[in-house]
Protein backbone atom coordinates (compact mmCIF):
# COMPACT_ATOMS: atom_id res chain seq x y z
CA UNK A 1 0.00 0.00 0.00
CA UNK A 2 1.37 3.74 -0.88
CA UNK A 3 0.32 6.88 0.44
CA UNK A 4 -2.15 8.88 -0.57
CA UNK A 5 -2.91 12.80 -1.14
CA UNK A 6 -5.70 15.02 -1.46
CA UNK A 7 -4.43 17.11 -4.27
CA UNK A 8 -7.62 19.42 -3.99
CA UNK A 9 -10.90 20.44 -2.55
CA UNK A 10 -14.09 21.68 -3.22
CA UNK A 11 -17.25 22.77 -1.52
CA UNK A 12 -20.48 24.17 -2.91
CA UNK A 13 -21.95 26.28 0.14
CA UNK A 14 -24.39 24.83 2.20
CA UNK A 15 -27.69 26.27 2.55
CA UNK A 16 -31.36 25.77 0.78
CA UNK A 17 -30.62 25.86 -3.24
CA UNK A 18 -34.50 25.69 -4.95
CA UNK A 19 -33.55 27.07 -8.02
CA UNK A 20 -30.73 24.62 -8.63
CA UNK A 21 -30.82 20.57 -9.37
CA UNK A 22 -28.02 18.36 -7.00
CA UNK A 23 -25.94 18.21 -10.28
CA UNK A 24 -25.35 21.82 -10.42
CA UNK A 25 -24.49 21.94 -6.54
CA UNK A 26 -21.77 18.71 -7.46
CA UNK A 27 -20.70 19.93 -10.63
CA UNK A 28 -19.41 23.47 -8.78
CA UNK A 29 -18.09 21.39 -5.76
CA UNK A 30 -16.12 18.84 -7.96
CA UNK A 31 -14.92 21.64 -10.86
CA UNK A 32 -13.66 23.92 -7.26
CA UNK A 33 -11.84 20.76 -6.13
CA UNK A 34 -10.15 19.96 -9.93
CA UNK A 35 -9.35 23.61 -10.10
CA UNK A 36 -7.33 23.54 -6.48
CA UNK A 37 -5.61 20.23 -7.51
CA UNK A 38 -4.45 21.44 -11.12
CA UNK A 39 -5.90 18.25 -12.52
CA UNK A 40 -8.11 18.30 -15.77
CA UNK A 41 -11.45 16.03 -15.73
CA UNK A 42 -10.46 14.03 -18.83
CA UNK A 43 -7.42 12.86 -16.67
CA UNK A 44 -8.98 11.24 -13.53
CA UNK A 45 -8.94 7.71 -13.53
CA UNK A 46 -12.43 6.86 -11.48
CA UNK A 47 -15.47 8.10 -9.07
CA UNK A 48 -15.84 7.53 -5.65
CA UNK A 49 -19.47 8.72 -4.79
CA UNK A 50 -22.12 9.19 -2.19
CA UNK A 51 -24.77 7.73 -3.28
CA UNK A 52 -27.75 10.49 -2.65
CA UNK A 53 -30.84 9.25 -1.07
CA UNK A 54 -33.39 12.16 -1.73
CA UNK A 55 -32.16 13.86 -4.77
CA UNK A 56 -31.01 13.06 -8.57
CA UNK A 57 -29.22 10.27 -9.24
CA UNK A 58 -31.81 9.09 -11.78
CA UNK A 59 -33.61 7.87 -8.67
CA UNK A 60 -31.48 4.94 -7.65
CA UNK A 61 -28.75 6.60 -5.73
CA UNK A 62 -26.68 7.04 -8.91
CA UNK A 63 -24.73 10.80 -8.31
CA UNK A 64 -21.10 9.69 -9.42
CA UNK A 65 -22.93 9.23 -12.82
CA UNK A 66 -24.57 12.00 -13.07
CA UNK A 67 -21.17 13.68 -12.03
CA UNK A 68 -19.82 12.05 -15.16
CA UNK A 69 -22.17 12.83 -17.53
CA UNK A 70 -22.41 15.63 -16.54
CA UNK A 71 -18.44 16.77 -16.41
CA UNK A 72 -18.03 14.93 -19.35
CA UNK A 73 -18.29 10.39 -20.17
CA UNK A 74 -15.03 9.04 -20.21
CA UNK A 75 -15.32 5.51 -19.61
CA UNK A 76 -13.95 5.61 -15.90
CA UNK A 77 -15.47 2.84 -13.54
CA UNK A 78 -17.80 4.85 -10.80
CA UNK A 79 -18.31 3.74 -7.15
CA UNK A 80 -22.01 4.83 -5.22
CA UNK A 81 -21.00 4.18 -2.01
CA UNK A 82 -24.32 3.90 0.09
CA UNK A 83 -23.89 4.12 4.38
CA UNK A 84 -26.26 6.98 5.65
CA UNK A 85 -24.88 10.00 6.40
CA UNK A 86 -21.72 8.44 6.47
CA UNK A 87 -21.78 7.76 2.93
CA UNK A 88 -19.35 10.57 1.89
CA UNK A 89 -16.58 8.98 3.87
CA UNK A 90 -17.49 5.73 2.96
CA UNK A 91 -16.82 6.58 -0.69
CA UNK A 92 -13.47 8.37 0.67
CA UNK A 93 -12.20 4.98 2.02
CA UNK A 94 -12.99 3.37 -1.59
CA UNK A 95 -11.22 5.87 -3.52
CA UNK A 96 -8.36 6.16 -1.32
CA UNK A 97 -7.90 2.20 -1.64
CA UNK A 98 -8.32 2.67 -4.84
CA UNK A 99 -5.17 5.18 -5.05
CA UNK A 100 -3.53 3.03 -2.14
CA UNK A 101 -3.73 -0.05 -3.71
CA UNK A 102 -1.67 1.26 -7.02
CA UNK A 103 -4.84 0.80 -9.62
CA UNK A 104 -5.45 4.00 -10.37
CA UNK A 105 -3.48 7.45 -9.30
CA UNK A 106 -6.12 10.30 -9.64
CA UNK A 107 -9.43 9.69 -8.17
CA UNK A 108 -12.35 12.18 -7.45
CA UNK A 109 -14.55 11.38 -4.11
CA UNK A 110 -17.89 13.47 -4.37
CA UNK A 111 -20.89 13.41 -2.70
CA UNK A 112 -23.63 16.28 -2.86
CA UNK A 113 -27.39 15.96 -1.43
CA UNK A 114 -30.09 18.21 -1.79
CA UNK A 115 -32.51 17.52 1.11
CA UNK A 116 -36.72 17.59 1.12
CA UNK A 117 -38.15 20.11 3.33
CA UNK A 118 -39.51 18.56 7.14
CA UNK A 119 -38.57 15.25 8.71
CA UNK A 120 -36.36 12.79 6.98
CA UNK A 121 -37.80 9.73 6.98
CA UNK A 122 -35.20 7.16 8.19
CA UNK A 123 -36.98 4.23 5.30
CA UNK A 124 -40.34 6.09 4.07
CA UNK A 125 -41.41 2.22 3.57
CA UNK A 126 -44.68 1.30 5.19
CA UNK A 127 -43.81 -2.28 5.90
CA UNK A 128 -44.50 -4.02 9.32
CA UNK A 129 -41.43 -6.05 8.61
CA UNK A 130 -39.34 -2.40 8.40
CA UNK A 131 -37.94 -1.46 11.72
CA UNK A 132 -38.16 1.81 11.25
CA UNK A 133 -41.38 1.89 10.18
CA UNK A 134 -42.19 0.03 13.59
CA UNK A 135 -40.62 2.30 15.47
CA UNK A 136 -42.51 4.89 14.11
CA UNK A 137 -46.38 3.15 14.03
CA UNK A 138 -45.36 1.46 17.40
CA UNK A 139 -43.85 4.61 19.00
CA UNK A 140 -43.58 7.53 17.54
CA UNK A 141 -39.80 8.97 17.66
CA UNK A 142 -38.05 11.06 15.10
CA UNK A 143 -34.65 11.63 14.88
CA UNK A 144 -34.36 14.30 17.25
CA UNK A 145 -36.49 12.58 20.37
CA UNK A 146 -33.49 9.66 19.36
CA UNK A 147 -31.43 12.24 20.62
CA UNK A 148 -33.18 13.56 23.39
CA UNK A 149 -33.48 10.11 25.01
CA UNK A 150 -29.44 9.67 24.66
CA UNK A 151 -29.14 13.55 25.91
CA UNK A 152 -31.30 12.63 29.33
CA UNK A 153 -29.97 9.67 29.85
CA UNK A 154 -26.07 11.37 30.00
CA UNK A 155 -27.99 14.33 32.47
CA UNK A 156 -28.66 11.57 34.88
CA UNK A 157 -25.48 9.55 34.29
CA UNK A 158 -23.46 13.04 34.65
CA UNK A 159 -25.38 16.00 35.96
CA UNK A 160 -25.49 17.70 32.71
CA UNK A 161 -27.04 20.94 32.73
CA UNK A 162 -29.69 22.27 29.91
CA UNK A 163 -26.85 25.54 30.45
CA UNK A 164 -23.92 23.20 29.03
CA UNK A 165 -25.89 21.87 26.74
CA UNK A 166 -26.76 25.09 25.03
CA UNK A 167 -22.90 26.32 25.83
CA UNK A 168 -22.29 23.90 22.74
CA UNK A 169 -24.93 25.78 20.50
CA UNK A 170 -23.05 29.05 21.25
CA UNK A 171 -20.07 28.03 20.69
CA UNK A 172 -20.72 26.52 17.61
CA UNK A 173 -23.15 29.27 15.96
CA UNK A 174 -19.89 31.68 16.99
CA UNK A 175 -17.18 29.41 14.94
CA UNK A 176 -19.90 28.76 12.01
CA UNK A 177 -20.20 32.87 11.50
CA UNK A 178 -16.91 32.38 10.13
CA UNK A 179 -17.30 30.26 8.03
CA UNK A 180 -17.94 31.41 4.37
CA UNK A 181 -19.71 28.28 3.24
CA UNK A 182 -21.84 27.56 6.24
CA UNK A 183 -26.01 28.06 5.87
CA UNK A 184 -25.91 29.59 9.55
CA UNK A 185 -23.76 32.34 9.87
CA UNK A 186 -25.37 34.22 13.12
CA UNK A 187 -23.72 34.19 16.90
CA UNK A 188 -26.16 33.44 19.08
CA UNK A 189 -26.29 34.61 23.40
CA UNK A 190 -26.86 31.57 26.01
CA UNK A 191 -30.65 33.36 26.68
CA UNK A 192 -31.31 32.80 22.73
CA UNK A 193 -30.35 29.31 22.48
CA UNK A 194 -32.03 28.83 26.10
CA UNK A 195 -35.46 30.70 25.22
CA UNK A 196 -35.44 28.63 21.21
CA UNK A 197 -38.42 26.30 21.13
CA UNK A 198 -38.47 22.83 23.27
CA UNK A 199 -38.04 20.16 20.82
CA UNK A 200 -38.12 17.09 22.92
CA UNK A 201 -36.48 18.04 26.13
CA UNK A 202 -33.60 18.31 27.37
CA UNK A 203 -32.74 19.59 23.31
CA UNK A 204 -34.09 22.81 22.35
CA UNK A 205 -34.55 23.94 18.52
CA UNK A 206 -30.94 25.88 18.43
CA UNK A 207 -29.56 22.32 19.58
CA UNK A 208 -30.44 20.33 17.01
CA UNK A 209 -29.64 20.33 13.44
CA UNK A 210 -31.76 21.47 10.55
CA UNK A 211 -31.66 19.60 6.84
CA UNK A 212 -29.74 21.73 4.05
CA UNK A 213 -28.05 21.18 1.03
CA UNK A 214 -25.07 20.89 -0.21
CA UNK A 215 -21.78 18.85 -2.22
CA UNK A 216 -17.97 18.68 -1.32
CA UNK A 217 -14.98 17.04 -3.96
CA UNK A 218 -11.76 16.14 -3.23
CA UNK A 219 -8.95 14.84 -5.81
CA UNK A 220 -7.24 11.57 -4.11
CA UNK A 221 -3.56 10.86 -5.78
CA UNK A 222 -0.57 8.90 -5.68
CA UNK A 223 2.76 10.27 -4.13
CA UNK A 224 4.56 10.73 -7.28
CA UNK A 225 1.66 13.22 -8.84
CA UNK A 226 1.50 14.64 -5.41
CA UNK A 227 5.13 15.68 -5.01
CA UNK A 228 5.00 17.23 -8.75
CA UNK A 229 2.18 19.50 -7.97
CA UNK A 230 1.99 23.23 -7.44
CA UNK A 231 -0.41 22.69 -4.92
CA UNK A 232 -0.19 22.12 -1.13
CA UNK A 233 -0.95 18.15 -0.32
CA UNK A 234 -2.88 16.67 2.85
CA UNK A 235 -2.21 13.10 3.62
CA UNK A 236 -4.32 10.86 4.52
CA UNK A 237 -2.77 8.56 7.38
CA UNK A 238 -6.07 6.30 7.56
CA UNK A 239 -8.97 5.87 6.49
CA UNK A 240 -11.82 3.64 9.05
CA UNK A 241 -15.43 2.12 7.93
CA UNK A 242 -16.88 0.13 10.96
CA UNK A 243 -20.42 -1.02 11.52
CA UNK A 244 -22.14 -1.41 15.31
CA UNK A 245 -21.01 -4.04 17.41
CA UNK A 246 -23.73 -6.91 19.11
CA UNK A 247 -23.45 -5.42 22.61
CA UNK A 248 -24.41 -1.81 21.75
CA UNK A 249 -26.84 -0.50 24.56
CA UNK A 250 -28.82 1.47 21.97
CA UNK A 251 -31.86 0.92 20.84
CA UNK A 252 -31.77 1.28 17.41
CA UNK A 253 -34.99 0.18 16.63
CA UNK A 254 -37.58 -0.53 18.95
CA UNK A 255 -35.58 -2.50 21.12
CA UNK A 256 -31.70 -3.94 21.99
CA UNK A 257 -30.28 -5.93 24.75
CA UNK A 258 -28.83 -5.26 28.33
CA UNK A 259 -25.44 -6.59 28.26
CA UNK A 260 -21.92 -6.05 29.80
CA UNK A 261 -20.14 -2.79 28.91
CA UNK A 262 -23.22 -2.17 25.94
CA UNK A 263 -21.31 0.69 24.73
CA UNK A 264 -23.20 3.14 22.73
CA UNK A 265 -22.46 4.24 19.38
CA UNK A 266 -19.74 1.25 18.90
CA UNK A 267 -20.01 1.76 15.34
CA UNK A 268 -17.97 5.02 15.69
CA UNK A 269 -15.80 3.93 18.20
CA UNK A 270 -14.79 1.05 16.60
CA UNK A 271 -14.48 3.30 13.52
CA UNK A 272 -12.19 6.02 15.22
CA UNK A 273 -10.11 3.30 16.97
CA UNK A 274 -9.09 1.42 13.92
CA UNK A 275 -8.38 4.86 12.16
CA UNK A 276 -6.14 5.99 15.52
CA UNK A 277 -4.32 2.47 15.36
CA UNK A 278 -3.89 2.26 11.33
CA UNK A 279 -2.38 5.97 11.79
CA UNK A 280 -0.26 4.98 14.51
CA UNK A 281 -1.60 7.91 16.87
CA UNK A 282 -2.87 8.83 20.42
CA UNK A 283 -5.45 10.78 21.15
CA UNK A 284 -2.97 13.52 22.78
CA UNK A 285 -1.12 13.43 18.37
CA UNK A 286 -4.77 14.90 17.35
CA UNK A 287 -4.80 18.59 16.51
CA UNK A 288 -8.65 18.91 15.86
CA UNK A 289 -11.77 17.08 15.14
CA UNK A 290 -14.39 17.41 13.42
CA UNK A 291 -17.27 15.06 14.56
CA UNK A 292 -20.96 14.12 13.58
CA UNK A 293 -23.09 16.83 16.05
CA UNK A 294 -26.62 16.30 14.81
CA UNK A 295 -27.42 17.45 18.16
CA UNK A 296 -24.99 19.44 20.96
CA UNK A 297 -25.09 16.37 23.22
CA UNK A 298 -22.48 14.78 20.79
CA UNK A 299 -19.97 17.10 21.67
CA UNK A 300 -19.98 15.61 24.75
CA UNK A 301 -20.30 12.06 24.21
CA UNK A 302 -18.32 11.44 21.09
CA UNK A 303 -14.53 12.49 22.73
CA UNK A 304 -15.21 10.59 25.80
CA UNK A 305 -16.65 7.38 23.84
CA UNK A 306 -14.08 7.29 22.05
CA UNK A 307 -10.86 7.51 25.14
CA UNK A 308 -10.03 11.30 24.07
CA UNK A 309 -11.17 12.33 27.50
CA UNK A 310 -12.33 10.94 30.66
CA UNK A 311 -16.34 10.15 30.79
CA UNK A 312 -18.37 12.36 32.65
CA UNK A 313 -16.01 15.85 32.33
CA UNK A 314 -16.92 16.84 28.32
CA UNK A 315 -19.15 20.10 30.13
CA UNK A 316 -16.09 21.52 31.64
CA UNK A 317 -14.26 21.11 28.85
CA UNK A 318 -16.57 23.17 26.81
CA UNK A 319 -17.16 25.15 29.76
CA UNK A 320 -13.33 25.92 29.81
CA UNK A 321 -12.79 26.98 25.76
CA UNK A 322 -10.65 23.61 25.69
CA UNK A 323 -12.90 22.93 22.62
CA UNK A 324 -12.57 25.79 20.91
CA UNK A 325 -9.79 26.17 18.11
CA UNK A 326 -7.43 27.70 20.62
CA UNK A 327 -8.39 24.92 23.09
CA UNK A 328 -6.44 21.46 24.09
CA UNK A 329 -9.18 19.59 21.89
CA UNK A 330 -10.70 21.61 19.53
CA UNK A 331 -13.81 20.62 18.42
CA UNK A 332 -15.70 21.22 15.05
CA UNK A 333 -14.12 24.63 14.67
CA UNK A 334 -16.08 24.38 10.72
CA UNK A 335 -19.00 25.97 12.88
CA UNK A 336 -20.27 21.53 12.78
CA UNK A 337 -23.48 20.39 11.65
CA UNK A 338 -25.00 22.96 14.40
CA UNK A 339 -23.62 25.71 11.15
CA UNK A 340 -24.39 23.88 8.65
CA UNK A 341 -27.52 21.87 8.37
CA UNK A 342 -27.19 18.29 7.20
CA UNK A 343 -27.20 17.47 3.75
CA UNK A 344 -26.81 13.78 4.53
CA UNK A 345 -24.95 11.29 2.29
CA UNK A 346 -22.62 14.49 1.74
CA UNK A 347 -22.05 15.34 4.96
CA UNK A 348 -19.23 12.92 5.93
CA UNK A 349 -16.75 14.39 2.75
CA UNK A 350 -17.37 18.11 4.11
CA UNK A 351 -16.28 17.20 7.06
CA UNK A 352 -12.83 15.92 5.31
CA UNK A 353 -12.95 18.75 3.47
CA UNK A 354 -13.05 21.57 6.73
CA UNK A 355 -9.98 18.90 7.87
CA UNK A 356 -7.70 19.28 5.01
CA UNK A 357 -8.51 23.27 5.20
CA UNK A 358 -7.52 23.47 8.77
CA UNK A 359 -4.20 21.36 7.63
CA UNK A 360 -3.96 23.84 5.05
CA UNK A 361 -4.03 26.39 7.05
CA UNK A 362 -6.96 27.97 5.50
CA UNK A 363 -9.14 28.27 7.83
CA UNK A 364 -8.87 31.94 8.36
CA UNK A 365 -10.47 33.48 11.57
CA UNK A 366 -11.29 29.32 13.01
CA UNK A 367 -8.05 28.42 12.48
CA UNK A 368 -6.46 25.73 14.84
CA UNK A 369 -2.85 27.32 14.99
CA UNK A 370 -0.15 24.94 13.72
CA UNK A 371 -2.86 22.15 13.03
CA UNK A 372 -0.82 19.05 11.75
CA UNK A 373 -2.96 15.99 12.26
CA UNK A 374 -7.07 16.04 12.19
CA UNK A 375 -9.81 13.55 12.78
CA UNK A 376 -13.27 13.56 10.96
CA UNK A 377 -15.90 11.15 12.05
CA UNK A 378 -19.34 10.31 11.09
CA UNK A 379 -22.55 8.06 12.32
CA UNK A 380 -25.15 6.84 9.66
CA UNK A 381 -27.99 4.82 9.54
CA UNK A 382 -27.94 1.30 9.76
CA UNK A 383 -24.96 1.27 12.19
CA UNK A 384 -22.22 2.64 10.05
CA UNK A 385 -19.76 4.55 10.93
CA UNK A 386 -16.18 6.42 9.40
CA UNK A 387 -13.11 7.90 10.84
CA UNK A 388 -10.74 9.21 8.63
CA UNK A 389 -7.25 11.08 9.75
CA UNK A 390 -5.48 13.46 8.08
CA UNK A 391 -1.84 14.78 8.38
CA UNK A 392 0.55 17.55 6.69
CA UNK B 1 -64.92 9.41 15.88
CA UNK B 2 -62.89 6.20 15.84
CA UNK B 3 -65.28 3.08 15.06
CA UNK B 4 -62.39 0.38 14.93
CA UNK B 5 -59.94 -0.20 17.61
CA UNK B 6 -56.42 -2.03 16.12
CA UNK B 7 -53.26 -2.92 17.20
CA UNK B 8 -50.32 -0.85 16.30
CA UNK B 9 -48.34 -3.92 14.38
CA UNK B 10 -49.35 -7.54 14.69
CA UNK B 11 -47.86 -10.30 16.47
CA UNK B 12 -46.07 -7.88 19.00
CA UNK B 13 -47.59 -8.00 22.30
CA UNK B 14 -50.83 -9.63 23.34
CA UNK B 15 -53.16 -9.04 26.43
CA UNK B 16 -52.80 -12.91 27.98
CA UNK B 17 -54.07 -14.35 31.24
CA UNK B 18 -50.94 -12.91 33.51
CA UNK B 19 -51.35 -9.53 31.87
CA UNK B 20 -49.88 -7.55 28.83
CA UNK B 21 -46.86 -9.21 27.40
CA UNK B 22 -44.18 -8.27 24.87
CA UNK B 23 -43.97 -10.93 21.85
CA UNK B 24 -40.10 -12.03 21.31
CA UNK B 25 -37.26 -14.89 20.98
CA UNK B 26 -35.16 -15.89 23.30
CA UNK B 27 -31.88 -17.84 22.10
CA UNK B 28 -31.87 -21.27 23.96
CA UNK B 29 -27.94 -21.49 23.87
CA UNK B 30 -26.97 -17.61 24.87
CA UNK B 31 -30.13 -16.76 26.35
CA UNK B 32 -30.19 -13.71 24.76
CA UNK B 33 -33.28 -11.78 24.52
CA UNK B 34 -35.08 -10.44 21.11
CA UNK B 35 -38.00 -7.82 20.50
CA UNK B 36 -39.63 -8.19 18.20
CA UNK B 37 -39.25 -11.69 17.75
CA UNK B 38 -36.04 -13.30 15.73
CA UNK B 39 -35.46 -15.60 13.03
CA UNK B 40 -32.01 -16.99 14.63
CA UNK B 41 -29.86 -15.43 16.98
CA UNK B 42 -27.78 -12.33 16.20
CA UNK B 43 -24.80 -13.17 19.12
CA UNK B 44 -21.55 -13.48 17.11
CA UNK B 45 -20.59 -15.54 19.84
CA UNK B 46 -23.35 -18.06 19.38
CA UNK B 47 -22.86 -20.83 17.34
CA UNK B 48 -25.88 -22.80 17.64
CA UNK B 49 -28.71 -19.55 16.46
CA UNK B 50 -31.55 -21.32 17.28
CA UNK B 51 -34.06 -19.26 19.35
CA UNK B 52 -38.04 -20.22 21.11
CA UNK B 53 -40.57 -17.98 21.09
CA UNK B 54 -40.63 -15.81 24.45
CA UNK B 55 -42.76 -13.50 26.29
CA UNK B 56 -41.24 -10.32 28.31
CA UNK B 57 -42.62 -7.70 30.92
CA UNK B 58 -44.34 -6.29 32.77
CA UNK B 59 -41.34 -4.86 35.19
CA UNK B 60 -38.83 -2.26 34.14
CA UNK B 61 -36.90 0.47 35.10
CA UNK B 62 -36.76 3.90 33.03
CA UNK B 63 -33.12 4.38 31.42
CA UNK B 64 -34.13 7.63 29.84
CA UNK B 65 -37.36 9.57 29.01
CA UNK B 66 -38.08 12.71 26.85
CA UNK B 67 -41.37 14.23 25.79
CA UNK B 68 -42.57 14.82 22.22
CA UNK B 69 -43.80 18.18 21.94
CA UNK B 70 -44.69 18.55 18.51
CA UNK B 71 -46.59 16.34 16.35
CA UNK B 72 -44.98 13.78 13.98
CA UNK B 73 -45.56 12.91 10.55
CA UNK B 74 -47.66 9.78 9.82
CA UNK B 75 -47.13 6.77 10.41
CA UNK B 76 -46.62 8.04 14.27
CA UNK B 77 -50.40 7.70 15.76
CA UNK B 78 -51.00 11.02 17.45
CA UNK B 79 -54.12 12.23 18.70
CA UNK B 80 -56.71 15.41 17.65
CA UNK B 81 -56.09 17.84 18.60
CA UNK B 82 -52.42 17.17 18.97
CA UNK B 83 -51.09 16.57 22.93
CA UNK B 84 -47.62 16.26 23.63
CA UNK B 85 -46.47 12.59 24.95
CA UNK B 86 -43.45 11.37 26.94
CA UNK B 87 -41.61 8.57 25.15
CA UNK B 88 -38.92 6.40 26.93
CA UNK B 89 -36.47 3.80 26.90
CA UNK B 90 -37.01 1.26 29.68
CA UNK B 91 -34.69 -1.58 30.99
CA UNK B 92 -36.57 -4.97 31.46
CA UNK B 93 -36.29 -6.91 34.16
CA UNK B 94 -35.55 -9.85 31.53
CA UNK B 95 -32.53 -7.71 29.68
CA UNK B 96 -34.61 -5.85 26.92
CA UNK B 97 -33.45 -2.17 26.49
CA UNK B 98 -37.43 -1.21 24.68
CA UNK B 99 -38.74 1.76 23.30
CA UNK B 100 -42.24 3.13 24.42
CA UNK B 101 -44.49 5.57 25.21
CA UNK B 102 -45.17 6.77 29.34
CA UNK B 103 -48.53 7.26 29.81
CA UNK B 104 -48.56 9.27 32.82
CA UNK B 105 -50.56 12.85 33.07
CA UNK B 106 -47.34 14.54 34.85
CA UNK B 107 -44.29 13.11 32.68
CA UNK B 108 -42.86 16.12 33.81
CA UNK B 109 -42.07 14.30 37.22
CA UNK B 110 -40.88 11.24 36.13
CA UNK B 111 -37.16 10.49 36.20
CA UNK B 112 -34.82 8.20 34.94
CA UNK B 113 -34.23 4.97 37.21
CA UNK B 114 -38.47 5.27 38.23
CA UNK B 115 -39.89 1.59 37.65
CA UNK B 116 -42.43 0.96 35.25
CA UNK B 117 -45.11 -1.81 33.98
CA UNK B 118 -46.01 -2.64 30.70
CA UNK B 119 -49.61 -1.54 29.60
CA UNK B 120 -51.50 -2.05 26.46
CA UNK B 121 -53.26 1.51 25.64
CA UNK B 122 -54.19 3.73 23.01
CA UNK B 123 -51.78 5.78 20.70
CA UNK B 124 -54.62 7.77 18.77
CA UNK B 125 -56.09 7.62 15.97
CA UNK B 126 -54.11 6.66 12.51
CA UNK B 127 -54.88 7.86 8.94
CA UNK B 128 -57.92 5.42 8.70
CA UNK B 129 -60.18 6.56 11.32
CA UNK B 130 -59.26 3.39 13.47
CA UNK B 131 -57.66 4.03 16.74
CA UNK B 132 -54.22 2.32 17.39
CA UNK B 133 -53.26 0.48 20.53
CA UNK B 134 -49.87 -0.38 21.45
CA UNK B 135 -47.53 -1.60 24.37
CA UNK B 136 -46.43 1.53 26.84
CA UNK B 137 -44.99 1.86 30.01
CA UNK B 138 -47.01 3.28 33.25
CA UNK B 139 -45.14 4.72 36.43
CA UNK B 140 -45.95 2.46 39.33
Amino acid sequence: MRDVAILGQGLHPWGKFNDKPVTELCRTATEAALADAGIKWRDVEAVAAASSRFSGGKGWGLNGNDLVEDMGSTGIPVYNMSAGCSAGANAFNVGHMMVASGQHDIVVVMGGEKMPKGFVQTSGLEDPTDPEYLRQRCVGLPGPGFWALLCRQRMAQYGTTEEDLARIAVKAHKLGALNENARFRKEFTMDEVLNSAMVNFPLRLYEICPVSDGAAAVVLCSPEIAKKAKSKPVWVASSAVATASFDDGIPRHIACTIGKGNPHHSEARIAVAKAMKSANLKPSDVDLIELQDNTVYYELAFPEEWGFIEPGTAEKWVANGDTMPTGKLPINPSGGFQSFGEATTAQALWQIVEVASQLRGEAGERQVPNAKIGLAQSLGLGGNATATVLRV
Amino acid sequence: MSTETIESAEGLFADTKNGPRLLGSRCVTCDTPYFPRSAGCHNPNCDLSKVEDAEFGPKGKIWSLSIQNYPPPPPVVIVDPFEPFAVGMVDLVEGLRVLGRIVSDTPDKINVGDEVELVLAPLGVDATGAEVISWQFRPI
